[in-house]
């Protein structure tokens, strides 16, 4: 034979070792970013937390804002009320002060209104000491003149111009008593005018002061009344701080809720679990197609028992929908649900989940 | 996966321990499958070559033409090395004693070292693949604690216990056992595979030589009952 078997040499070996390794490098490094590409998702229930916010979540978060805002609107009417009451204690003290001097004025009227009396009366007494001196006077020249008229019937005949004169003159004289008699007259009429508008001023002023004193009572009325409403006010602020502490536990609480919501880990947990859940006991119906998405509202009652799960989008496709309750009906009752914190708790009571069929036929 | 988790980096960033294994293991690994290759070829062709002598032999040549057709320089391989110690040990020894048993005796000693250095050359360095295939394991496994024991040392400084503080080292860690596994999956199956086709080709030998030993025997009595007529 020409052509003789001969020793299997090593260096077509190494080469081809030293090539399967180099092949299997570069698989390596080739194929992850393939499959960075193509994410392999294994999960065929795609549930996604879509609203997990449900009404009683929402009147909690109702009655949490509205406790706030009624502390820190008891807060601000406390402030109001104290800053009334400053105000009602500043008005108070201004009409204390404008009752003093309200008082002093008063009193200084009064004086005034003495001094006017009693210079009025000086001038009465004045002038009725000079009536009373004129009267004299005129009893004292009626009798002279009586005197003079005998005298002059003594001396008539002789004197009978001069008396007619006289006469005249006494005529004169008298009208001219007459004028004064009347004048007084007026003037006492005049006086009485002023004693009457005096009495009325009198009257006047003391309706004034009844009325101030009425003013005062009530303002004094007011006053207790701004006590009173001060000490409401202190009432409620007391009551508002005792809701503040139950404020804060509902804040402390909503902060525990925020942060597990920021670490989300527990919730993340739950969903995942139920997701998982779901998905074991999720038969797909032979023909559901590839694009359909359903909705299903999931309710459950304390100790995640199911309460309702019901279609809230459609998918077109009423087997597949059919299919997605009975895999949330199947996988029910969540009992994971009791391990989780109380504001949890309430978040999962009710949440959606979505149905898509993933990459199965 | 980003960049700072593909293969290449992840070695390129453990520890020196885990860097020696993964060296080790690398080269655990070419050797095995430099020992599947050469071996791999080396059977192909003592299967060729003993299917070819096969035919040869039971093709009616005489047996002194067969012998001398080979060059004496040359190293027999196979069923013809056997053929060739048993012929030269017949030749031998017929001329110098009568015997018939003496000559037997002589050749199925030939024969046997024949069929025992066959053996040792069937199953050259197959015990390489075989210390590869059970060892790389745990050699890798041993990189992957001792990485695994890093990077819990790295946890206890590290204030926050992250999935991200242990995860590269991890990762390095786990590349180790699976450099182990790529080294020693491959030496397993083809362990297994040569040693098959290395215990049958040493059983046609085997058979060979006994054959042949026949045929000897069958021309010994041939002689002895010719000498005695």
């Amino acid at each position: 034979m020409a052509k003789r078997t001969r020793r299997v040499g090593y260096g077509l070996p190494v080469v081809l070792a030293v090539g399967v390794h180099v092949v299997a490098l570069l698989l390596t490094m080739l194929r992850l970013p393939d499959s960075e590409v193509t994410p392999t998702s294994s999960s065929v229930v795609q549930a996604t937390l879509v609203s997990d916010v449900t009404a009683t979540d929402q009147a909690q978060y109702a009655e949490a804002s509205r406790a706030r805002n009624a502390q820190q609107q008891a807060e601000d009417q406390a402030q109001q009320q104290a800053a009334e009451a400053a105000e009602a204690e500043a008005r108070a003290e201004a009409q204390e002060q404008a009752r003093d001097a309200q008082a002093a004025q008063a009193r200084e009227e009064a004086e005034r209104r003495q001094q006017v009396a009693a210079e009025a009366a000086e001038r009465a007494a004045a002038a009725e000491a000079e009536q009373r001196e004129e009267a004299e006077a005129e009893r004292q020249r009626q009798a002279e003149a009586e005197r003079e008229e005998a005298e002059a019937e003594r001396q008539r005949q002789a004197e009978a111009e001069r008396k007619r004169q006289e006469e005249e003159a006494e005529r004169q004289r008298q009208a001219e008593a007459e004028r004064k008699r009347q004048e007084e007259e007026a003037e006492r009429q005049r006086q009485a005018e002023a004693e009457r508008k005096r009495q009325e001023e009198e009257a006047e002023r003391q309706r004034e002061a009844e009325a101030e004193r009425k003013r005062q009572e009530e303002e004094a009325e007011r006053q207790r009344q701004a006590e009173a409403r001060q000490e409401q006010a202190a009432a409620e602020a007391a009551a508002a701080a005792s809701r503040d502490a139950l404020n804060d536990s509902i804040a402390s609480e909503q902060e525990r809720i925020a942060n597990a919501q920021q670490s989300s880990q527990a919730s993340n947990n739950f969903i995942n679990l139920v997701k998982r859940a779901v998905e074991d006991r999720w038969h797909l119906p032979s023909n559901a197609a590839n694009g359909l998405v359903a909705q299903v509202r999931v309710r459950l009652g304390p100790s995640g028992e199911l309460l309702a799960a019901s279609i809230t989008s459609s998918s077109g496709n009423p087997s597949f929908d059919r299919s997605a309750t009975q895999a949330v009906e199947a996988a029910a009752p969540f009992r994971e649900l009791q391990q989780l914190d109380a504001g949890l708790q309430r978040r999962f009571r009710d949440f959606n989940l979505r149905f898509t069929p993933g990459d199965i036929q | 996966m980003n960049d700072s988790m593909s293969i290449p980096h992840l070695i390129m960033n453990a520890s020196l321990v885990v860097q020696l294994v993964m060296l080790l293991l690398l080269a655990a690994s070419i050797a095995s499958w430099v020992v599947i290759f050469q071996r791999s070829f080396a059977l192909a062709r003592a299967r060729k070559a003993q299917k070819a002598f096969d035919e040869r032999f039971w093709s009616g040549i005489d047996l002194n033409e067969l012998y001398q057709d080979v060059p004496e320089q040359h190293e027999a391989q196979g069923a013809e090395h056997v053929f060739r110690a048993g012929f030269r040990e017949f030749n031998r020894l017929v001329p110098k004693t009568r015997s018939s048993e003496a000559v037997l005796d002589g050749v199925q000693r030939s024969q046997r070292v024949a069929l025992s250095r066959e053996e040792d050359r069937l199953n050259a360095n197959l015990t390489l693949l075989a210390t590869v295939a059970s060892a790389s394991p745990y050699i890798g496994l041993f990189g992957t604690v001792w990485g695994i024991m890093g990077s819990f040392q790295s946890l206890s400084m590290a204030q926050q216990a992250t999935l991200s503080t242990v995860a590269p080292w991890i990762a390095e860690a786990l590349v180790a056992t699976a450099m182990g596994l790529f080294a020693a999956i491959p030496a397993v199956i083809f362990y297994n595979r040569l040693s098959a086709i290395a215990s049958r080709l040493l059983g046609d030998y085997e058979d060979f030589a006994e054959e042949f030993h026949s045929i000897l025997h069958r021309n010994l009595q041939g002689r002895g009952s010719n000498q005695a007529a």
